[in-house]
């Protein structure tokens, strides 16, 4: 496949560039397009954009109704994120010896949210918080929304503890440390990176979801998501970018913050000295 | 001195997976200040007899006593044991200073003692200047000696250490084992080695266990094992050897003779249990059997010679001995017989030992 | 404490968090499908008397004594409510006749004589009390039934619904049809940009792969948007292409299947490129090379060696995106038509919109058991883990 010598090789690569440069673009163009639109000075979604400005950004804080979104997205997502990352975690340090009977079939299960559809969650829920009474409360939605980013929290958190080392608990034992002491001093340490990435991606989650808080969240609720929802299938103003642009702003920030770290600790690991034995 | 102080000892300890007995029964003691090796073929039990001493596997059956208490309920951390595990395990999220006074500080040792005595670790190991690295930034054999090092600086009655040099190439392994066995001296430790390098077991080690399918074929000092080997595993495991398959004629003592199976008969000094009329085999290493032109000499063996091989600082011959093959040893600068000439082979009858077919 | 106590300690919380939140809901779902149950809870007594009535003659004086009573008795009102929603969907009228009954009921006082058509004539229909009988079952299938076009006649057969009402088969198979175009779109377009990534190296690869992960991080909604506004009339494509000179007038790329396909095949692209990608970087580097030095031209090494090992990826990204394209609501809601909405809407719109949770959770069910057949095929096949971070 990377032959050069072979002869219409420059034909098959011309084929092959052509074929990347409209794949990446099809990827990245709808991200890379409506970023700008945020700053857009006209009432019409369209290029050339006249501006910038950042009138619409403007007209989203003194929107009762944006502002509010934004507020309860930030609630509803800190709390989603808190209960999904401590009982997902709980539940990763459970799983992680293959203890249990049926640890692989509590784990399959633990991953349905994910797979399940929103809609069918949605009505489910919707029927259980009439009988509780949860429905239109905060808590109804952070509940909702944390059993949608526990899959999330679990699989990161998984992953980092099987690439914990056993022998380097087994050695803290050795040198003297109490259970609790191993757990505090090695294996929470080093599975942070992955609690971390877990919460960020619960929190992402939480941020874009729409469906289940069509279902069980009142009007006190609506969060920046379902607002942009609604303001979608309603009529589509630059507002729409600036709220995109919010929301894309905060997700990536977050996960370049974790990511950004995790990236450094790999490069840290790189710059191994030459041995230099004495 | 060794018996009379006894102080780990290993009473009837076995361990079971499953329906796998690993560890069958072993009874064996370790003096203070003894370098012991546990020496086997892989899945023998060493790191499973370790693990059990350090604690991190239950015994199935069977006691453990270190320095006359009772172990085997005492959790890990309680056991002040120094491990250092194969690939050193050192945490990767501290520095080496902080792995080094880990032991210390689950200690509660106080940071200016800590401090002090991490100091003396590293200074021991001559790796005081990585202080303040992260082990990732570490060579292979740094890693090793850090690992080493951390296990020390509590001063442990016992270091156990399960094949530590094993992940180094050959140079590093050689100097390492110095090293090992300097600290080992200086520092008047109790050290138990486990390794599946017979050399290895045998330059560092006061005694070796030679374990086989969770068993001790022998327990020995190194000259012991090599040159009075009790079992074929242990002749056969333990450098070359040449069996020869016989039975008992005769027993004068110490010494017996053997009819040997490819005809003729020969003499050995050390005939340990076996009685006449019972099989045997006579186990004589390569560089015990000498080429002589006639059959006055003792032990002569017919043989014909078949190969030279040339290996720089000796020459193997392979020799055909009836339906048996030989290997014998020759100095480079002797005369070795040509291909195809006829000769005998012969050995002293204090350079062979009898073992069980 | 033993290993394995701790172990459950900890699992425990998650097992009961999800039991409590995620299958206790899908099974009330499940459950209120099938349930006849909510006209029985709002009116036991009648429940009982209607059960003795063959539904042929008129209903006895007993069984309208019994309905007075449990209308006379303070029921809550949600679950009056509900009672009367089913009650209406089974025969028009009865969201007005029983308030108005209940109300009149509960002012006559204590009276037992209470003359049902007196106060509305229309308690003189056999429709509304055949309506009370059939609504009064334990556990019924009407809702399971409806959901495929499908009902109970007056003589309990079953027999399609009259085709005016038949919608929910056609909506079920545009479903798995939309499904299925997604998922070739992705594999079309998924296969070959996974194995350019993996034949290339360096910045090249990391560009490919940054071009994957970055709309996997990005939000559904905002992506979803944002080809909402490039596939406008005015939208930037409409815009470049006749700027170019190859339209007269704008194509019309939104609110039809067009725009579902582009955006859904946009959201799911990288879910089909990371299983196959994964499955070919697994390759030892040398194989291709191996395969020409054994002779093989380029497309034979492609056919023979690449394809072959490209497979399993496929087939776990294939599986991955149908399965979650089955579900979509947010995408074809916006950037689709009347005719491109998905099974999902129609849950939706009974749930949310008319709060007839027995034919939401029935079509709901149609939803959940492929896609958990799905999901035990793709846990059986698949290597690759479920997500990709
Ligand atoms: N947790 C376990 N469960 C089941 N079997 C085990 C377990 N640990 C070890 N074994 C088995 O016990 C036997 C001895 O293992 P052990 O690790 O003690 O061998 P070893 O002598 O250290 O070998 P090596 O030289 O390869 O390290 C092996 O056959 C191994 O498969
Ligand atoms: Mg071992």
């Amino acid at each position: 496949m990377s032959s050069v010598s072979r002869p219409g090789g420059a034909a098959f690569n011309a084929v092959r560039l052509a074929f990347a440069a409209l794949a990446v673009a099809f990827l990245l163009l709808p991200l890379v397009a409506i970023l700008p639109l945020a700053f857009t000075d006209s009432v019409f979604l369209v290029y050339p954009i006249s501006g910038p400005s950042l009138r619409w950004f403007g007209a989203l804080a003194e929107s009762q109704a944006w502002t509010r979104a934004i507020v309860n997205s930030l609630i509803i997502g800190s709390g989603a994120t808190v209960v999904a990352t401590v009982v997902g975690t709980l539940a990763a340090l459970g799983l992680r010896r293959e203890l249990l009977p049926f640890s692989g079939l509590l784990r399959s299960v633990f991953l349905l949210p994910m797979v399940v559809p929103a809609v069918v969650l949605g009505v489910g829920m919707q029927i259980l918080y009439a009988r509780m009474g949860l429905a239109s409360s905060y808590l109804g939605v952070i509940i909702a929304h944390a059993v949608l980013c526990v899959p999330f929290v679990l699989v990161n958190v998984a992953s980092a503890l099987a690439s914990i080392d056993p022998a380097l608990e087994r050695a803290a034992a050795s040198l003297g440390a109490s259970p609790v002491k191993v757990f505090r001093g090695v294996t929470l340490p080093l599975a942070m990176p992955g609690i971390l990435t877990g919460a960020v991606f619960a929190f992402a989650t939480s941020l874009d979801e729409v469906v289940i808080t069509l279902f069980v969240a009142g009007p006190n609720q609506t969060t920046l998501a379902r607002q942009m929802f609604s303001s979608l299938r309603e009529n589509i103003s630059p507002a729409i970018a600036a709220a995109a642009f919010i929301i894309m702003i905060l997700t990536f920030a977050l996960l370049l913050a974790v990511k950004g770290a995790s990236l450094l600790q790999g490069l840290r690991k790189k710059q191994r000295v030459q041995p230099s034995e004495a | 001195m060794r018996d009379l102080d006894p102080f780990i000892h290993f009473e009837a300890i076995s361990k079971v997976f499953g329906t796998v007995t690993v560890v069958d029964a072993l009874d064996f003691h370790v003096a203070r200040g003894e370098f012991v090796s546990l020496l086997g073929p892989s899945g023998s039990g060493k790191t499973t007899l370790l693990m059990m001493l350090a604690g991190f596997e239950a015994p199935s059956g069977g006691r453990i006593h270190v320095d006359g208490r009772r172990v085997e309920h005492l959790p890990p951390y309680k056991r002040e044991m120094g491990v250092v595990f194969q690939n050193y395990a050192l945490f990767p999220h501290m520095t080496i200073a902080e792995n080094v006074g880990f032991p210390l500080k689950m200690r509660g040792v106080a940071r200016a003692e800590r401090e002090a005595k991490v100091k003396r670790a590293l200074d021991l190991v001559r790796l005081r200047h990585l202080a303040d690295r992260r082990p990732s930034q570490l060579s292979g054999g740094q890693q090793q000696r850090i690992a080493l090092s951390r296990a020390l600086v509590y001063e442990p009655k016992v270091v156990l250490m399960d094949e530590p040099l094993s992940a180094l190439d050959k140079q590093l392994r050689e100097h390492m084992q110095l090293e090992i066995r300097a600290l080992h001296r200086e520092l008047g430790l109790t050290v138990i080695f486990v390794t599946h390098d017979q050399g290895e077991a045998l330059t560092m080690s006061d005694r070796v266990a030679v374990l086989n399918r969770g068993k001790i074929e022998q327990f020995d000092t190194p000259s012991g094992l090599y040159d009075r080997p009790r079992t074929r595993f242990v002749a056969e495991f333990i450098g070359e050897t040449n069996l020869l398959a016989g039975r008992v004629a005769q027993r004068q003592g110490e010494a017996a003779t053997v009819v040997l199976a490819s005809g003729g008969s020969v003499t050995c000094d050390r005939a340990g249990p076996f009685e006449t009329d019972s099989e045997v085999m006579v186990s004589v290493r390569p560089e015990m059997l000498h080429l002589v032109p006639d059959a006055a000499a003792p032990n002569a063996l017919p043989v014909t010679v078949e190969d030279h091989v040339y290996h720089g600082d000796h020459i193997r011959l392979h020799l055909a001995f009836g339906e048996s093959r030989l290997v014998a040893r020759a100095g480079r600068r002797d005369a070795a017989p040509p291909i195809g000439s006829t000769a005998f082979a012969s050995f002293a009858p204090g350079d062979c030992a009898l073992v069980a077919p | 404490m033993s290993a394995r106590l701790k172990a459950l300690l900890l699992v425990l919380p998650l097992i009961v968090f999800l039991g409590l939140f995620f299958l206790w809901p899908l099974w009330m779902m499940i459950a209120t499908a099938v349930q006849g149950g909510t006209v029985r809870l709002a009116f036991p007594q009648t429940a009982t008397a209607i059960a003795s009535w063959d539904g042929a003659g008129p209903p006895p004086a007993s069984l309208q004594a019994a309905l007075v009573r449990d209308l006379r008795t303070d029921t809550p009102q949600e679950r009056f409510g509900d009672a009367v929603r089913t009650l209406n969907s089974q025969q028009a009228g009865f969201r007005t006749l029983l308030p108005r009954t209940a109300r009149a009921v509960r002012e006559a006082g204590e009276a037992d004589a209470f003359d049902l058509v007196a106060l509305d004539p229309r308690w003189s229909e056999q429709g509304y009390w055949l309506a009370l009988k059939r609504s009064m079952p334990a556990y019924t299938d009407a809702n399971l039934l409806a959901a495929v076009d499908l009902k109970r006649n007056d003589e309990a057969r079953i027999e399609p619904v009259e085709p005016d009402f038949a919608v929910n088969r056609a909506i079920m198979l545009r479903t798995f049809v939309i499904a299925g175009q997604v998922t070739l779109l992705c594999g079309a377009i998924g296969l070959p940009f996974a194995m350019l990534a993996a034949s290339v190296t360096g910045w090249k690869r990391n560009a490919l792969l940054i071009a994957v992960l970055l709309p996997l991080w990005t939000s559904l909604l905002v992506r979803t948007a944002a080809w909402l506004i490039l596939l406008q009339d005015t939208g930037l494509i409409n815009q470049t292409l006749r700027a170019l000179g190859l339209i007269e007038t704008p194509l019309s790329l939104i609110y039809n299947r067009t725009g579902v396909l582009i955006a859904m095949t946009h959201v799911l692209l990288p879910l089909m490129v990371l299983p196959i990608y994964a499955s070919l970087i697994a390759i030892p580097r040398n194989l291709m090379p191996a395969a020409a030095a054994l002779g093989a031209a380029p497309l034979q090494a492609f056919r023979y060696v690449l394809l072959p090992l490209a497979m399993p990826g496929l087939l776990s990204g294939s599986l991955l995106v149908f399965m979650v394209a089955l579900g979509y609501y947010i995408t074809p809601a916006l950037t689709g038509g009347a005719g491109d909405q998905m099974i999902s809407s129609v849950i939706a719109f009974y749930a949310t919109g008319t709060a007839n949770w027995g034919m939401a959770g029935a079509l709901g069910l149609f939803l959940l058991v492929p896609t958990t057949v799905l999901y035990i095929l793709y846990g059986r096949l698949s290597r690759t883990p479920l997500v990709q971070t």
